[in-house]
C-alpha cells in the first residue's frame, strides 16, 4: 500500500441554502477543491461521493456523477457511498483506498447533502427499523446514551451544555458555519427539549453543503503541492450490535482508535486536534473517551478544565463541529477532513490551532439496534 | 388474536395465548444451539451461526429500566408526544428490549417495570387499531397520592 495525500480541499458554506441545488454544492466545493490543488481535472482519474439522501429527498441517483458532470468531469470511474453520517468519510477512505493500492495516482473524494425540506424530514428518518416504529428516534437515541452516561458516571447537564457552548463560540470563527452565535451553558440548557436531557442547542441543525479533498500519491504531491497532508491512517467499522452491550461507551470506537492508532503509529498523546461526531453534546463527551483522551467516564472532566478548548490540550472541534455548523448528512464526514487540512496548514484563521502536526477526524452513522453502523477514523499528519 | 380492525405495530412480536382470557405476550427466539434470546426473532443465531437452530420463545413480563428518555417533540410519528421510551433489560431471559413506557414522569434507571400490550394509536389512514406495547412501572412512588 503505497502513501497517499491530500493536496487540495474545498467546501462551500453550510446552512439553509434553498436557491442552490444538490449538484451546484457538490460542484463549488469539487471546484474549490480542484483550485486549491492547482491541479487540472483532467488528471484526476476516480470519484467518490458521500450521500445519503439524494435520491429520497431530491430524485437524484448517481449524485456523484451528476456533481462532477457539473464541474465537466466524466469517463473515469464514479461511485456514489452511503453510511448514513460517515458517507463523506467511507467515500474520502474509498479514495484513499484506491490511490494507496496503485490503482489511481489522483482521486477526488467529496460529500454533499441538502437537508433543509419539510419539518420532521429528518426526525423521520429510518422509518424502516423496527426501533423507530416504537418510538425510537436519533434524538432518543443519544438521549437514552447520555442518560445512562449520568448514571453510571455523574456526567451532568452543564457539563454537556458547554459542549455546545464551545462549538458555538468556534462556529464564531468559521466563516463557513452555519451558525454564528454566542450563547450561554443557560441558554442550551434552558432551550426546548427534544429527548430528555437533550435540549434543541444540544442538538445539531439540519444543513445544505457540500466538502471535497483531492488525494494523490506521493510523487503527485511533491511536484504540485508545497503542504501536503500524509494520511496516516484510514479505518472503518461496524458496531458489535451486541444486546448487553454498554449504552454510556462507544465500544466500536475503543476498537476503531485501536486500528487508527496501530495503523499510524501515533497514540493520543501524539494527537494535536480532533474533529468528531457530535450531532449532540453526549457525542462529543463519549469521543473525549472513546478516542483514549481519557478513562471512561471521565469526559466531563475535559470540558470541565477547558483541555478541548481551541487553546487547550487536545482541541475538538475547533470548527464547530455539527452542532454549529450544521450537518448536511454526507458532507460533515468531508467537512472534517477539510478543517483538518486546513488547520495542519496553518490556514484557520481566527479558530487556528496553534502549530498542529497530527489531527483526528471520527465520524459514526447507524444504526441498527440502536448500535454504530459505520465509524470512520482517519488521521493525517504534516510531515 | 387481534380482531377485525387491530394490526399489530410490527408482524410477528406477539404471542397470542391459547385460552381466551389469558394475556398476549412478546414472541421472541432462542438458539438451541448456544441457548441466546433474541426479540424481535432473527432468522439466524449472530452469536453463534448455528444453521437451523431457532425456535419461538416467549419472553418474560418483568425487568427493570436500562435506560429511558422523555421525546417532548412532536414528529410525524403517530405516537403522541410527550413519550418516554427506552430499555427493559428481562433478567430471566438474559435481553434487552426496547420499549415504550406506559408513564413519563416518574421514571428512574433500575425501576422494575412489567409488559402491557396494548394499544398505541389509530391508523389514519385506515381506522385500524395499532397494537403495541408499553413497559409500566410496578411500584407507585413515594409521592404518589393515589
Amino acid at each position: 500500500m503505497r502513501e497517499v495525500y491530500i493536496i487540495g480541499v474545498g467546501m462551500t458554506k453550510f446552512g439553509r441554502l434553498p436557491e442552490k441545488t444538490l449538484a451546484e454544492l457538490g460542484r463549488e466545493a469539487v471546484w474549490n477543491a480542484i483550485r486549491d490543488a492547482g491541479i487540472n481535472p483532467k488528471k484526476i482519474q476516480a470519484g467518490y461521493c458521500g450521500n445519503v439522501q439524494g435520491i429520497s429527498l431530491w430524485g437524484v441517483f448517481g449524485s456523484g456523477q451528476v456533481v462532477l458532470w457539473e464541474v465537466g468531469i466524466k469517463e473515469i470511474p464514479i461511485m456514489n457511498i452511503e453510511n448514513a453520517c460517515a458517507s463523506g468519510a467511507t467515500a474520502f477512505r474509498e479514495a484513499w483506498l484506491g490511490v494507496a493500492a496503485g490503482l489511481y495516482d489522483m482521486a477526488v473524494a467529496f460529500g454533499v447533502e441538502k437537508t433543509f425540506v419539510r419539518k420532521g424530514a429528518m426526525i423521520d428518518i429510518g422509518k424502516g427499523f423496527f426501533e423507530n416504529r416504537m418510538g425510537n428516534n436519533m434524538p432518543g437515541e443519544f438521549a437514552l446514551r447520555a442518560k445512562r452516561h449520568m448514571h453510571e458516571f455523574g456526567t451532568t447537564t452543564e457539563q454537556l451544555a458547554k459542549i455546545s457552548v464551545k462549538n458555538h463560540h468556534n462556529g464564531c470563527l468559521n466563516p463557513y458555519s452555519q451558525f454564528q452565535k454566542e450563547f450561554t451553558v443557560e441558554e442550551v440548557i434552558n432551550s426546548s427539549m427534544v429527548a430528555d436531557p437533550l435540549t434543541v442547542l444540544s442538538s445539531c441543525p439540519n444543513s445544505d453543503g457540500a466538502a471535497a479533498a483531492i488525494l494523490t500519491s506521493r510523487s503527485v504531491a511533491k511536484k504540485h503541492c508545497k503542504k501536503p497532508v500524509r494520511i496516516a491512517a484510514s479505518v472503518l467499522r461496524t458496531g458489535s450490535h451486541k444486546n448487553d452491550r454498554n449504552l454510556a461507551v462507544f465500544d466500536v470506537e475503543l476498537q476503531a482508535a485501536k486500528e487508527a492508532y496501530d495503523m499510524s503509529g501515533y497514540g493520543p498523546e501524539d494527537i494535536d486536534l480532533c474533529e468528531c461526531h457530535d450531532p449532540f453534546t453526549i457525542a462529543e463527551l463519549m469521543h473525549y473517551e472513546g478516542l483514549g483522551f481519557c478513562k471512561i467516564g471521565e469526559g466531563g472532566r475535559l470540558i470541565d478544565q477547558g483541555e478541548v478548548e481551541i487553546g487547550g490540550r487536545i482541541p475538538f472541534n475547533p470548527g464547530g463541529g455539527l452542532l454549529s455548523n450544521g450537518h448536511p448528512v454526507g458532507a460533515s464526514g468531508m467537512r472534517q477532513i477539510v478543517e483538518i487540512v486546513w488547520q495542519l496548514r496553518g490556514e484557520a484563521g481566527r479558530r487556528q490551532v496553534e502549530n498542529p502536526r497530527i489531527g483526528l477526524a471520527q465520524i459514526m452513522g447507524g444504526g441498527i439496534e440502536m448500535d454504530v453502523a459505520a465509524e470512520a477514523i482517519h488521521i493525517l499528519a504534516r510531515d | 388474536m387481534l380482531k377485525e380492525n387491530q394490526r399489530p405495530i410490527w408482524d410477528g412480536i406477539f404471542k397470542f395465548p391459547s385460552q381466551a382470557g389469558e394475556p398476549v405476550g412478546l414472541l421472541g427466539n432462542k438458539c438451541k444451539s448456544c441457548g441466546k434470546v433474541f426479540f424481535p426473532k432473527r432468522a439466524i443465531c449472530s452469536n453463534c451461526f448455528t444453521d437451523n437452530t431457532m425456535t419461538d420463545y416467549e419472553l418474560s413480563t418483568k425487568g427493570k429500566i436500562y435506560s429511558y428518555t422523555v421525546v417532548h417533540y412532536q414528529g410525524a410519528l403517530e405516537i403522541k408526544s410527550p413519550y418516554a421510551y427506552g430499555f427493559v433489560d428481562l433478567p430471566q431471559d438474559n435481553v434487552r428490549v426496547l420499549s415504550i413506557f406506559a408513564e413519563y414522569d416518574r421514571l428512574e434507571i433500575n425501576m422494575d417495570v412489567e409488559l402491557s400490550v396494548e394499544s398505541l394509536y389509530t391508523d389514519r389512514d385506515n381506522g385500524n387499531e395499532i397494537i403495541g406495547y408499553k413497559f409500566r412501572p410496578l411500584k407507585k412512588s413515594a409521592l404518589d397520592t393515589s
